[in-house]
């Protein structure tokens, strides 16, 4: 006898724009690749559809936001999805675009460079290594995200040396998949919102939008104030949230993404006002840095993370490389890896920031760390959040607090060492001591709390 | 453990929520909107929204098995789709808003569903944004003493939330709100950052015009801690999460 059960099949796969899936975290959602996979990893699997994507990258000597946007781009229009470039010269921005690599245009990331190979010899070396038996069987840690095989086609890999041919471009043209807008026209901002509201009311044909905008604030937005900016990025998001087929990504140009250029908690206030954001700060202008991370060009700042359709983001479920996933809930709590990004010769990978085998955080002291009675003879603030870029100005305002002991204790600290409050870079980098380690004079009467 | 109790929805109380960007307070408003339209059938939310979308407050409410179908019971008033008749839209930039249009709106609404015994909940999310988008602050903190006022003649429970973007040190909006609450909620993230274990810690403290009351207040040292869930969270105290016992 025939059994009467039909499978039932997953009919919402059939109604899906081109280049998109669904959310593995929530059926609801809908995401699209933005052209990297370790980006797409950090945001929960991809950029939700209904989703503004703000991505701040204050090095004024390198363009990482706009590289970002350049995969962006040309994720859109390798999808056949619909892409809108706001810019002062939209097309120019086109042409300028990356592609893939060769002819295999659908193959998966194979890219073996120089460079490439290296790490890959690298690793297998490791592999070589005595670990310890209890650890054999454990998968190696994961530092970054190559290539999702479950979403072959929906992201696919770019090859910065690569220019995007004019024949895709052409054909996007004249399908209207790639719209320009420009920005020289209009006073501030509110001309463009205005044009892409035109845009998306006037349907897309069951295809997905992406609104990009590479380098929002540069010279051609004219004279731009902290409230216009924050004004754009409201509406934006509001016409997305009422056009849930289109995504935007942004750039802010260099010089906004500071709180020296937007006061006090800009980089919060743009964090709230976008549904994702991430800030890129090279390593560039700070040597000592540099050459504590070698392999690495910058360091990535989670400030927001998508989430549409739930309370937790799908990132802190499924992001391989923000490791909280093993963490939730069962096993208790590590906290989250540090991300950092690094640019190759053809192309951008986020990773995650480990301190080398000396000097870190796990290194096992024997004598107490130059840098411990900087800590307990100032302790100002009981909390010192990393994640707000505190600016040199607000120093001033904050009231001095003085610590008197009640025993007289000769306490010798560093200076530069012991400010109450770190500036941005010390605090990401846990106290490593970059000079050679100082007697420390500090004498107590009760010397065997102090033996390590 | 059960966050907030029960009684911390009496009426004329304005609750004030406070919350940063690594620790955002939205599930305790999803949460709190949860619990009252759980406790009857007739309950009533208004959603004043600067920010989020019906589209999310219906995803949550459906996922956490909250009963939203009803239109009567939830209220989603979004400030910049509200102009009032007079204003012509071709002329004005497109973003401004009135804010005595909006109380006018409220205020009609309040009194159309005002049932006895019942308890309407406002939540205005957030009232940050409006002074973040050129509302100045004058504005802001007579519209929130309106609200207030609003609620208090009405019989509603009033929760505005608020960003702090500058965490040590209060903000004008701030100072002025903190006159106005009754019970003040601070969500803050934990001082080492993101964990999977932990999200954040929640902390009550008292508005000025309770004089002795105890009952709710947290303090930061003994934090309430909780953990986001797909719809809501876990609540419990420190040192007491799932990993560790």
């Amino acid at each position: 006898m025939m059994s009467s059960f039909k499978r039932k099949t997953l009919s919402g796969r059939a109604n899906l724009p081109q280049g998109t899936r669904l959310s593995p975290f929530s059926t609801s959602t809908v995401i699209t690749s933005t052209g990297i996979p370790s980006l797409d990893d950090i945001l929960g699997g991809g950029l939700p559809l209904s989703c503004s994507l703000a991505v701040l990258a204050p090095d004024h000597h390198s363009a990482y936001g706009e590289l970002v946007q350049k995969y962006f781009v040309a994720q859109g229009l390798a999808s056949g999805q619909k892409v809108c470039i706001v810019h002062d010269e939209p097309l120019r921005f086109a042409r300028e675009g990356i592609w893939m690599a060769g002819n295999t245009s659908s193959t998966p990331a194979q890219a073996s460079t120089a460079e490439d190979a290296d790490d890959e010899k690298a690793s297998q070396h490791d592999d070589k290594i005595k670990i310890a038996w209890r650890y054999e069987q454990m998968k190696k840690f994961q530092t970054t995200v190559s290539s999702n095989s479950l979403s072959d086609d929906l992201c696919m890999s770019f090859d910065l040396t690569c220019r995007i041919p004019a024949t895709a471009l052409d054909a996007a043209r004249q399908s209207a998949r790639l719209i320009p807008i420009d920005v020289d026209i209009f006073e501030d901002g509110t001309g463009v919102i205005k044009q892409i509201e035109e845009l998306l009311s006037n349907g897309t044909d069951g295809h997905a939008v992406r609104i990009c905008i590479p380098a929002l604030g540069s010279p051609h937005w004219g004279d731009m104030q902290p409230p216009t900016v924050l004004t754009l990025l409201h509406s934006l998001r509001r016409l997305l949230h009422r056009h849930p087929n289109a995504c935007a990504s942004l750039s802010l140009a260099p010089h906004m993404c500071t709180d020296t250029w937007g006061g006090p908690g800009w980089v919060q206030k743009v964090g709230w006002l976008t549904d994702a954001a991430i800030s890129m700060s090279a390593f560039g202008a700070n040597p000592s840095l540099s050459s504590l991370f070698p392999s690495h060009h910058g360091i990535v700042q989670i400030l927001t993370l998508p989430a549409p359709h739930t309370i937790l983001p799908a990132s802190d479920k499924y992001s391989t490389l923000r490791g909280l996933s093993s963490a939730a809930g069962s096993m208790g709590g590590s906290g989250e890896n540090n991300l950092a990004f690094k640019c190759m010769r053809k192309r951008l990978i986020f990773e995650t920031l480990h301190l080398d085998l000396e000097g870190g955080v796990t290194e096992r002291r024997t004598t107490p760390s130059s840098n411990a009675m900087a800590l307990d003879g100032n302790m100002v603030h009981e909390t010192m959040p990393a994640a707000v870029l505190a600016t040199e100005g607000r120093k001033g305002s904050l009231a001095t607090v003085e610590i008197a002991f009640e025993r007289s204790k000769e306490v010798v600290s560093d200076s530069p060492t012991s400010r109450a409050i770190p500036d941005a870079d010390d605090s990401l980098v846990p106290a490593k001591p970059k000079k050679p380690k100082k007697k420390v004079a500090f004498r107590s009467e009760r010397p065997d709390l102090y033996d390590f | 453990m059960q966050f907030p109790a029960p009684d911390l929805f009496s009426s004329h109380r304005l609750l004030l929520i406070t919350d940063q960007l690594p620790a955002p307070a939205d599930f305790l408003l999803h949460r709190f909107l949860h619990l009252h339209l759980r406790q009857s059938k007739t309950a009533k939310c208004f959603a004043l929204a600067v920010s989020e979308s019906l589209e999310r407050w219906k995803s949550v409410a459906s996922k956490a098995n909250a009963n939203m179908t009803h239109s009567e019971s939830f209220q989603f008033i979004d400030i910049f789709d509200q102009h009032p008749p007079a204003q012509n839209r071709g002329e004005g930039p497109l973003n401004v808003i009135s804010l005595k249009y909006i109380y006018d709106l409220l205020s009609a609404k309040l009194s159309d569903s005002q049932t006895y015994g019942q308890i309407p909940l406002v939540i205005l999310d957030d009232i940050t944004s409006l002074e973040w988008l050129g509302v100045s602050l004058l504005d802001l903190s007579r519209f929130a003493r309106a609200l207030r006022a609003l609620c208090v003649k009405m019989d509603a429970v009033l929760v505005v939330r608020h960003h702090i973007v500058t965490p040590p040190e209060p903000d004008a909006l701030l100072q002025h709100l903190l006159q106005l609450c009754t019970y003040h909620i601070e969500v803050r993230p934990l001082a080492s950052g993101r964990s999977g274990a932990v999200s954040g810690e929640i902390c009550v403290h008292l508005g000025p015009s309770m004089k002795d009351a105890n009952e709710h207040v947290i303090s930061r040292t003994s934090a309430l801690q909780y953990r986001l869930t797909e719809s809501s969270a876990v609540f419990f105290d420190k040192g007491t999460s799932t990993g560790v016992l």
